[in-house]
């Protein structure tokens, strides 16, 4: 069963067309990745499953309905930009969104308290949302998110600004609500946390769908056109830092410090490339790979990905 | 519904459980009193100097006339009534009787005593013209024009906002000159007095039979109840208004700025949030209105005059303030959704305000004729009805039922179209983001959804 059908759906804003022609199942207890550079219409597509904005062409099916109200209880949405009332204790306000959900007030105690000393803040259950730091309240936000226990959760951007402990501690959560049997949609452009975490991943570029399926999948259609390098030739155990791009058959060269990724053109005979390398020096490591996500995201989006990954 | 009464609940909460709340509720029975608390407070803190004022008696008849009145003044009207020892209150009249041959005669005279006035010698000084009790000597006009030409007493000063003399010697001089015109007429002045004494008139209401069929006797009008309970009622109404519908603003637009819209438009609808708001804003006026109404009675009782609560109009004045509240906040609400900042909302706020106020602009006459054609189709042109109709209503004998009646199915007509259009441009404008959405714009909103 799917969790989240979109059939062909667009949208413009003015001239702009944020989505084009857009086509995209989720399967029901899944994790899917939702990438793509800044202004590429991630955000647009989440507003729109959530039904907060409503697509000009298309249709949308969210949990088996098909419904122009934004404002389901079964969806938990965590929106890019966290909102939270600053004069509010952090139990109040969890509280006041476990209640518009739907969740009785006697529940919401034993929840809210769960929730808090798993994210790690107990300790400030009562103090005002303004003395949290950032990572606090974005994790109060998340709590928000999925304190009724929404069939399908929309995050978007859930890691950003996290240090890492606490972003450890989201994931967790994300994959806990998954095992608990909700669906996830997150967006995210840290490719890392996307192949990790995710099971299907999608891409969408300029509005229009250029990825979509597992990682395996995704790779698939790329080959195994990576092959990571280190050379030692200076004689006392150093890695070399020998430029390789003259090598036959080497397109690009991505230089990782102690070692290098060659991207080669499809057909390129790995061993000779092997050849070459040992010409050179001596190979401590050689490994034929598909191309990581990064790479991908990487080869389709070019100069805008180059934006995405500073932002 | 139960969204809307949560998002009320908790804009109720914000509202009410806050510093500003307290102190709003406090600051504003001060700023509207505050003047009359200040005035009666401040009404002994004068300053009591002497005021030193020349007289050119020109007749040579009155300057004598005059130092006495001050004399008596100052002996017996200066002082705080009732306190032992005595204690000044208002400052002494020192008249400084100014020889007219010695001074010479105008301009020369006046421009040496503006001098002295100038030099704080004095504080004004005063010209009577010789012909002053021969001009109107004449027995018809000395008894029908008790007014002095102005030519013939000229009061020189340079303050002229310090009027407290002039007054004094305007009575004085009138009486005086009125008793040497009758005697020069040969008139019996203790018969002149009586004929002129004025005569009260009482104001009284209409009479009617009792349940045993007797004539009742007229009330007497209470002027406290026809005008200040009208008055006070309109401006507890416009409290309640503003109170409510201000903070309204400044919540969507925290929401909004906040992005803490996208996070309740996850969880509820448009129109469900601002509904949810609205009633939120309307139990923050009826709180307000409650805890006003509740210490007003308590005063009134304490005063012996809780007869004047209008107890009778209770129901009509929650009933109107909560439409009214609703109204206007939908307005208000609109335009924290279409704006991105307070500075844009101050230039929108201010036609929203003009209609808001359009009852303060007119209640003077509505409060004089409150049956007049005027007053009847200002308070049925719904954005003024609530403020209108209760102060109509208010005052004796108040008007026909099916005027409120009408007048609520009016604003009840208004409010849900208010609302509707209110809910259109806040769905588009709460997420909206970047600049602020211009009149036009927001028209288009409302027409185009």
């Amino acid at each position: 069963m799917q969790a989240v059908e979109l059939e062909s759906v667009s949208k413009m804003f003015g001239t702009h067309r944020a989505v084009d022609d857009l086509t995209l199942a989720v399967p029901s207890g899944t994790i899917y990745g939702f990438i793509g550079p800044n202004g590429s219409g991630k955000t647009t597509t989440l507003r729109m499953i959530m039904r907060i904005l409503l697509p000009d062409n298309g249709r949308i099916r969210v949990l088996g309905a098909e419904s122009s109200q934004a404002a389901n209880d079964q969806i938990g949405y965590l929106p890019e930009e966290r909102g939270l009332y600053k004069k509010m204790t952090v139990r109040e306000m969890l509280r006041f969104y476990a209640e518009i959900k739907g969740v009785h007030h006697r529940d919401c105690r034993v929840e809210i308290d769960g929730w808090l000393e798993r994210m790690l803040l107990t300790d400030w259950a009562n103090k005002k949302v303004e003395a949290l730091s950032k990572g606090m309240a974005q994790k109060v936000q998340f709590i928000g998110t999925v304190i009724a226990k929404p069939k399908l959760v929309i995050l978007d951007e859930p890691f950003s600004g996290l240090d890492p402990v606490n972003a450890e501690v989201l994931k967790d959560a994300v994959l806990g609500l998954k095992r608990d049997g909700a669906t996830v949609i997150f967006s995210t452009h840290d490719m890392d946390v996307a192949e990790k975490m995710c099971d299907f991943i999608f891409m969408i570029f300029k509005g229009k769908k250029v990825l979509d399926g597992t990682l395996e999948e995704i790779q698939g259609q790329y080959g195994t056109d990576i092959l990571r390098v280190r050379l030692e030739s200076n004689g006392d155990g150093t890695e070399s830092m020998l430029d390789l791009s003259d090598i036959a058959g080497v397109e690009r060269v991505n230089n990782f410090g102690r070692f290098q990724e060659l991207r080669v053109r499809r057909g390129t005979d790995s061993q000779a490339v092997l050849a070459a390398l040992t010409a050179r020096g001596r190979v401590r490591h050689f490994e034929v790979s598909s191309p990581s996500l990064q790479d991908i995201f990487i080869r389709i989006a070019g100069a805008d990905a180059v934006e995405a990954t500073h932002a | 519904m139960r969204k809307v009464l949560t998002i009320a609940a908790r804009d109720y909460r914000a509202a009410v459980f806050s510093k500003a709340f307290l102190i709003s509720l406090v600051a504003l029975p001060v700023l509207w009193g505050g003047s009359a608390i200040a005035q009666i407070f401040l009404k002994d803190k004068v300053d009591t100097a002497d005021r030193r004022v020349a007289i050119v008696d020109r007749t040579g008849k009155l300057s004598s006339l005059i130092v006495a009145a001050a004399e008596q003044r100052n002996s017996n009207e200066i002082f705080k009534a009732g306190v032992t020892p005595r204690q000044q209150v208002k400052p002494r009249f020192v008249i400084e009787v100014v020889d007219p041959a010695e001074i010479g005669a105008p301009p020369q005279s006046t421009l040496k005593l503006s001098d002295r006035v100038r030099k704080e010698e004095l504080l004004a000084f005063v010209d009577i013209t010789a012909d002053l009790l021969e001009a109107d000597a004449g027995p018809a006009s000395a008894v029908a024009t008790p007014v002095m030409p102005s030519a013939k007493v000229a009061y020189y000063s340079n303050s002229p906002t310090y009027g407290d003399f002039s007054n004094w010697l305007k009575g004085v001089l009138n009486n005086q000159i009125q008793e040497i015109r009758l005697g020069q007429a040969g008139l019996d002045l203790k018969l002149v007095r009586r004929a002129n004494r004025p005569e009260a008139i009482d104001s009284l209401g209409l009479v009617s039979l009792d349940k045993d069929g007797n004539i009742t006797d007229a009330d007497k009008v209470n002027m406290a109840a026809s005008f200040l309970v009208p008055i006070g009622l309109m401006m507890l109404m416009f409290i309640g208004v503003m109170v409510g519908s201000t903070p309204l603003l400044q919540s969507v637009l925290e929401e909004k700025m906040g992005r803490i819209a996208e996070v309740l438009l996850g969880s509820a609808t448009p129109v469900q949030l601002m509904l949810g708001k609205l009633v939120g804003t309307v139990g923050v006026s009826i709180t307000i209105m409650g805890i006003y109404m509740a210490a007003g009675y308590v005063a009134l009782w304490h005063a012996g005059y809780a007869d004047l609560f209008p107890t009778h109009l209770l129901l009509w004045f929650i009933l109107f303030l909560t439409l009214s509240v609703v109204m206007n906040g939908a307005l208000f609400a609109a335009i924290g959704a279409a704006v991105t900042d307070a500075q844009e909302a101050q230039s929108l706020l201010m036609p929203a305000m003009v209609v808001t106020m359009a009852p303060m602009f007119v209640f003077m006459n509505v409060i004089k004729e409150p049956n007049s054609t005027f007053s009847m189709v200002a308070s049925l042109f719904p954005p003024a009805t609530p403020m209108l109709m209760i102060l109509r209503q208010s005052v004796p004998p108040g008007v026909p039922l099916w005027q409120p009646i009408v007048g609520i199915v009016l604003v009840l007509a208004t409010t849900v179209a208010s609302v509707w259009a209110a809910g259109r441009v806040f769905r588009v404008g709460i997420l909206a983001q970047g600049k602020g959405a211009s009149f036009q714009q927001i028209c288009r909103w409302i027409i185009q959804g």
